[in-house]
């Protein structure tokens, strides 16, 4: 199975009302005393286009192999994506709407 | 409490009256003194100086000095404990300008404005390499202290200096800038007959807090509880900052909250700040720190795992062993913490040392913590307070152009932490 690289969108009660709606509340997970983040997943060359994209992201391999840093308004971005087309699965989307 | 600051030697403010200031600033102008302009790591250097954070010093370290700091961690007398230098350097190019030689008393200014006065007693060279192996325990330049190291010019002048002009501390800091004396004298007010340092360069977690609520409680040891008898000291170092770091108001002005919110109180708590730029030399970085807070009348000081390091240069309790190697040598106890995390078994923020959960644990990792704070989401109580998440968000309207964290930006357009204003 190949590598996955998600992106964590910490998850408030008014964005989870939103997931709720798209049918996305079950893909949630508790992180830290109950704290619901959603995990975006990325392959590895998605991961690459966001590291370019937004220089200011960083992986972090050591400890939570994930895509961090990246500023506010492009996770809300990215969140507003997946609710919009109710799918995780929306980072070549989202790469080519950016990109344009 | 005395006066007694590390090494033993009594706290002197080296600072001028104003009118004398004047008069000094006057005569050295008439005898045609030779004036540099420095830049803002050597003005904070003097200020800290002057006012005896950096006790015993009276002034930049001379050659024997930074040899004795290199080589067995001690100043030029043998017997100091000492682990980073404090150099104030120059170029050839600018020394053959200026005219500086050894033997003058010349006039030191900061942004135009007079600073203070230096006797210059020697100017001498040193192998910034062997600086660099001795005080970092590497030579990578990838290092930022190492990095600093190399960026020094080529000469050291070292020499005693008086500080002419005191700093004007704009806001939000004003309220937490205490010399040594002034702190003591706060200790004094308050009745702590121990005080705990924690030193930060974060906004605090709940982690955090029970870091400073357990060393309190070791601190407190066999003391009367009748009336409050010990105190932590948040002491936030404040210098130059890299992009990704927290920004000092949100560090200060958070910590500051956890007094005002209740969490401590005005019995067992205080903020404050200091002028310093971070080494990142781990374990010689933990012993300096013990140096500094003795200074400022502390009697314990709290170290956790990789105090003041940097990627994976220092080992996890190399700061702890090296200090044990100092013991009796330094006039402050170290309290060593273990990591404090949230155990969903326990339904509570716990200690590694305490909770058996290993397998449930939840760490408070720092690139999580980040990510939370940027994505603006108010998490549980157990692990943000309310009220310094609500701060952390506000500080970062109000003074970090939108963002809690170091950006170019703020680099570019914050407000100084201190000005020096015109003499007079």
């Amino acid at each position: 199975m190949a590598e996955v690289f998600p992106i964590n969108i910490w998850i408030n009660e008014e964005r989870l009302e939103k997931l709720h709606k798209a049918g996305l509340d079950s893909l949630t997970q508790e992180m830290l005393a109950g704290l619901k983040v959603l995990r975006v997943p990325t392959n590895e060359k998605q991961r690459d286009e966001i590291l370019k994209i937004y220089p200011m992201a960083k992986y972090d391999s050591a400890t939570t192999k994930t895509i961090e840093l990246l500023p506010k308004a492009v996770k809300d971005q990215i969140f507003d994506m997946a609710v919009q087309k109710k799918t995780v699965d929306m980072m070549d989307d989202f790469i080519k709407s950016v990109k344009k | 409490m005395g006066n007694v600051g590390h090494g033993g030697k009594e706290i002197v403010e080296r600072v001028l009256p104003k009118d004398a200031a004047i008069k000094k600033v006057n005569e050295l102008k008439a005898a045609k003194a030779k004036t540099v302009d420095v830049r803002l790591q050597i003005a904070t250097e003097i200020i800290d100086l002057a006012y005896g954070f950096f006790t015993p010093l009276e002034g930049f370290m001379t050659k024997a000095d930074v040899e004795g700091v290199c080589n067995n961690m001690t100043l030029g007398d043998g017997k100091t404990i000492w682990s980073i230098p404090i150099v104030f350097d120059m170029s050839d190019d600018e020394l053959q300008k200026s005219g500086i030689k050894q033997k003058d008393e010349i006039l030191i200014t900061y942004t135009g404005n007079p600073l203070a006065i230096m006797e210059v007693s020697e100017i001498f060279t040193f192998d910034k390499k062997e600086i660099a192996m001795k005080v970092y325990g590497t030579t990578e330049e990838k290092h930022p202290g190492v990095k600093r190291t190399y960026n020094y010019k080529d000469k050291f002048l070292g020499g005693k200096i008086t500080l002419l002009n005191p700093p004007k501390i704009n806001e939000p800091y004003t309220p937490f800038w205490l010399t040594p004396l002034q702190m003591r004298a706060k200790f004094q007010e308050k009745g702590w007959q121990r005080i705990v340092n924690h030193q930060t360069r974060n906004v605090p977690h709940t982690g955090h807090e029970w870091l400073c609520k357990g060393a309190w409680l070791q601190a407190y040891g066999e003391l009367t509880i009748e009336k409050p008898l010990v105190g932590v000291l948040v002491n936030a170092i404040i210098g130059e900052k890299r992009v990704g770091d927290y920004i000092d108001e949100s560090i200060i002005l958070t910590h500051d909250k956890l007094r005002t919110a209740g969490y401590f109180g005005e019995h067992n708590h205080m903020t404050s700040c200091m002028l310093w730029d971070m080494r990142y030399a781990g374990p010689r970085e933990a012993i300096f720190h013990a140096c500094l807070r003795t200074n400022l009348g502390c009697t314990h000081h709290m170290f956790g795992r990789d105090h003041a390091g940097v990627g994976t240069y220092y080992g996890a309790y190399d700061a702890h062993h090296l200090l044990e190697s100092v013991k009796g040598k330094i006039n402050i106890t170290p309290t060593y913490s273990m990591n404090w995390l949230y155990c969903p078994h326990c339904g509570e923020i716990t200690n590694e040392g305490i909770c058996d959960h290993k397998k449930e644990w939840q760490k408070f990792s720092g690139t999580v913590v980040r990510s939370i704070i940027i994505d603006g989401v108010k998490p549980p109580r157990l692990i943000y307070r309310p009220e310094v998440f609500d701060v952390i968000m506000e500080t970062a309207e109000k003074y970090g152009f939108g963002s809690a964290f170091v950006t170019e930006d703020y680099l570019k357009r914050r407000t100084p932490v201190f000005t020096i204003q015109p003499l007079g």
